[in-house]
């Protein structure tokens, strides 16, 4: 084996890659593990002790900021001073878009595990035989029982706090203490329970709500709910607190940032990929790495751009596209709409601490003997909290009378908004320009994807239901909201190497290997085969650790 | 007749009632705050544009028993955000609304703003605001790339600067780094010191 050579590659370290990295460097095998953006220790958080008056310009992006991180705005959050450092630089990594696309992107060690929403619920085996049951799409090759044991130890592993619930659509877990609903919550809690028979349960988070033996480096939620800066406590999981130094504890990795993989390398003889290429994103030099197996963690675009952008003459199209699905199926979940209220009441209530986590209401649409003019369905995720200054934009109240009105807790307001299904469609796709390069001299990627019918009717329930039950909850001056959204704002894309049975009509097997070249697993949202409605993370971190294993077997086995 | 910085600051000092802090006149002259650069000097606004966003500033969040907006370096605050974060076509927008207020002082009472009493500034802010208030809450119901006027910009951003500086964080309202735990339901007086919690807005109110 020369320096450049070992048993094991890992492309991106974020949520599904430092799954990967821990699973593969655990069962002791050596492994390279890189990211295409700069090194993140554990505790490198610049702002994350910053206060509120510590902020430069009110926390809000300049003219500037928002010439470099347009698509960001579009969230309207992670763009702010406190975050904007974890999202790229837009112009340094263009794409086009056919029709607008919302690709939210963190370039750096631990990607997007710094800011993600931490919102960790398990599939239900009705998520996995939606496809068959709808004629949809293709068959997922695996049912939940295939991935129950592995979300077991996920979630051991990275410390889900929940309650457990026995839903049929969403599978209790290993969790946590659960965090608390407040009392205006829980009065809705009551009252949907009461009215319609739905489920309101506290948000399921990988927080720490108790210490984990596992990880002394890991303590427990201080509730300042700053998370999205990168927590000092490593109080939520992110592949930097949790599973890259799990990885770096067995002795077995070697991590290596600014590393742009753009192709993977295919032996022709032996049918197997024998390494990958790599450019350095801070010295331009080009170096081949090689190993005997490889996971695809660079994300879903990430993955489907190296995999379009290694041509072969084994695959002319992008590598193990012999189905043409490379690229196809884009999905996400669609958002943005909802409903709020004032709650009267409860003035003498308030609460203390921060807590980065609401309320959740599972499914319920197209379950059971619920039936409506779409498929599948919806979540909610909200939460109730007192007003503050922001709300006096709106009252008349100027001088002592504002300070006063501000320092006093202002009524109760509850909003909940909806997470939709977004179904497998082929032609929402995304391809490779050659004919347009980047700074790297790397071809483009082109969007072409959007919302349809399905989603479109399933938005009227998820504005309509919204109000309908914060109405019956006897809140007040209850509104709707539904806003033009793109693809992707829910920063939940998946499906352009999807997992299915036929080769001819999937990328992937049952294992995440690509069938065509069984040594490449991709396991990050790429593989998904259809996208449920609950925030998939989660699911992304069984599958890889599951990969892994199979991965480590298979080549005890000689098998790849 | 333009004001000189003198001038503005005896008119502001005169306002606040005869009393102006050395930090307050620092941060008119110099335009600083806690969220703007120590010793930045403003580049928009002119001395006496200076002076009736001060002035306007300090009527919304005035000076009680805790610092105002002025103490804070809210005019400073308002001169570095138009500078950095407004786009060309709202600065415009807000200085044209500047002068329509002034020019209506004016019009009304028949001198510019910082010369009129107390209490007939407070009247041409309350003239000009109330109303706003209604119409920004109606519209708000109907599309989200508002342009508000000069009156609510200003009030918009007395709140952001006022309310995430440490004085408004700390003093006004209640604030703590680590809280450590969650206690969802509490008497409010139990909820820390009882006054509401400062934290982070939304980039967007």
């Amino acid at each position: 084996m020369d320096s450049n050579s070992y048993d094991a590659i890992v492309v991106g370290t974020g949520i599904s890659g430092g799954w990967a990295a821990k699973e593969l460097t655990g069962q002791g095998l050596k492994t390279l593990v890189l990211d295409r953006g700069r090194m993140v220790r554990h505790g490198d958080y610049p702002t994350a002790w910053l206060n509120p008056w510590e902020l430069p310009y009110g926390g809000r992006p300049t003219r500037e900021d928002l010439r470099h991180q347009p698509v960001a705005a579009r969230s309207g959050y992670v763009g702010s001073q406190a975050s904007k450092h974890w999202f790229v630089d837009e112009l340094d990594n263009p794409y086009v878009e056919k029709q607008r696309f919302d690709w939210i992107r963190g370039y750096q060690v631990g990607g997007r595990s710094i800011t993600w929403g931490r919102q960790s619920y398990r599939w239900s085996p009705m998520d996995f035989e939606a496809n068959a049951r709808d004629g949809i799409a293709v068959d997922w090759p695996i049912r939940y029982n295939d991935l129950a044991p592995w979300y077991d130890h996920v979630e051991a592993f990275i410390g889900v706090s929940g309650s457990a619930e026995n839903l049929a659509q969403l599978p209790d877990g290993k969790f946590l203490p659960p965090m608390e609903l407040n009392c205006v919550e829980k009065q809705f809690q009551r009252k949907v329970a009461e009215k319609f028979g739905r489920a309101l349960i506290i948000g399921r988070a990988a927080h720490l709500t108790a210490p984990l033996a596992h990880s002394p480096q890991r303590g427990t939620c201080q509730f300042r709910n700053m998370c999205i800066r990168g927590c000092p406590f490593g109080a939520y999981f992110s592949s930097n607190s949790s599973t890259l130094p799990a990885a770096e504890k067995t002795g077995n990795m070697t991590l290596r940032p600014n590393s742009i993989v753009y192709e993977l390398i295919y032996d022709e003889k032996r049918n197997r990929a024998s390494g990958v290429r790599v450019l350095d994103a801070e010295t331009g030099a080009h170096t081949e790495y090689f190993a005997r197996v490889i996971f695809l963690n660079a994300s879903t675009f990430g993955s489907a751009f190296i995999l379009m952008n290694s041509i072969s003459t084994r695959f002319p199209t992008g590598f193990g596209n012999d189905s043409g699905e490379v690229g196809c199926n884009i999905m996400d979940h669609h958002l943005e709409v909802g409903a709020g209220a004032y709650v009267d009441g409860f003035e003498d209530h308030y609460y203390s601490g921060r807590r980065p986590n609401g309320f959740y209401i599972p499914r319920y649409r197209n379950i059971g003997k619920d039936k409506r003019d779409y498929l599948r369905g919806f979540g909610y995720q909200g939460s109730a909290s007192r007003q503050d200054w922001p709300s006096l934009m709106h009252d008349t109240a100027l001088g002592a009378q504002l300070k006063q009105k501000a320092q006093k807790p202002g009524p109760w307001h509850i909003s909940l908004g909806g997470f939709g299904e977004i179904l497998p469609y082929h032609e929402n796709r995304v391809t490779l320009d050659r004919g347009v390069k980047d700074k790297f001299g790397l071809p483009q990627l082109v969007f072409d994807a959007g919302l349809k019918q399905n989603e479109l009717s399933m938005r009227k329930d998820m504005a309509n239901d919204a109000a309908e039950m914060l109405t019956a909850a006897g809140f007040r001056d209850v509104r709707t909201s539904d806003n033009v959204i793109g693809v992707g704002l829910g920063i939940h894309e998946m499906g352009t190497a999807r997992m299915g049975r036929d080769p001819k009509t999937s990328v992937l097997n049952a294992w995440n290997q690509v069938h065509a070249c069984k040594n490449v697993y991709v396991t990050d949202g790429a593989c998904m085969t259809s996208a449920a409605c609950q925030n998939p993370s989660l699911t992304y971190m069984a599958l890889t650790a599951r990969a892994a294993n199979h991965a480590v077997e298979e080549l005890k086995h000689m098998n790849l | 007749m333009t004001l000189t910085r003198r001038e503005a600051l005896k008119r502001v000092a005169w306002l606040m009632g005869g009393t102006v802090s050395a930090s307050a006149i620092l941060a008119i002259q110099k335009g600083y705050s806690a969220t703007t650069p120590a010793g930045r000097k403003p580049s928009i606004l002119t001395p006496p544009q200076m002076s009736i966003v001060s002035a306007v500033a300090e009527i919304m969040i005035p000076r009680t028993d805790t610092p105002g907006a002025i103490d804070v370096g809210v005019p400073g605050f308002i001169d570095l955000m138009l500078a950095e974060v407004y786009a060309q076509t709202d600065r415009e927008h807000y200085l044209a609304g500047l002068a329509d207020f002034d020019a209506a002082a004016q019009t009304e009472q028949g001198k510019k703003f910082l010369a009129l009493e107390p209490a007939q500034q407070l009247a041409l802010v309350r003239k000009f605001h109330d109303p706003a208030v209604i119409e920004d809450q109606r519209a708000a119901r109907l599309r989200d790339d508002l342009q508000r006027p000069f009156i609510l910009m200003t009030k918009e951003l007395t709140l952001l600067g006022f309310f995430t500086s440490e004085a408004g964080a700390t003093q006004v309202l209640q604030y703590v780094a680590v809280p450590g735990s969650y206690h969802a339901c509490l008497p409010v007086e139990q909820a820390g010191n009882g006054k509401t919690w400062a934290g982070e807005p939304g980039l967007r109110f």
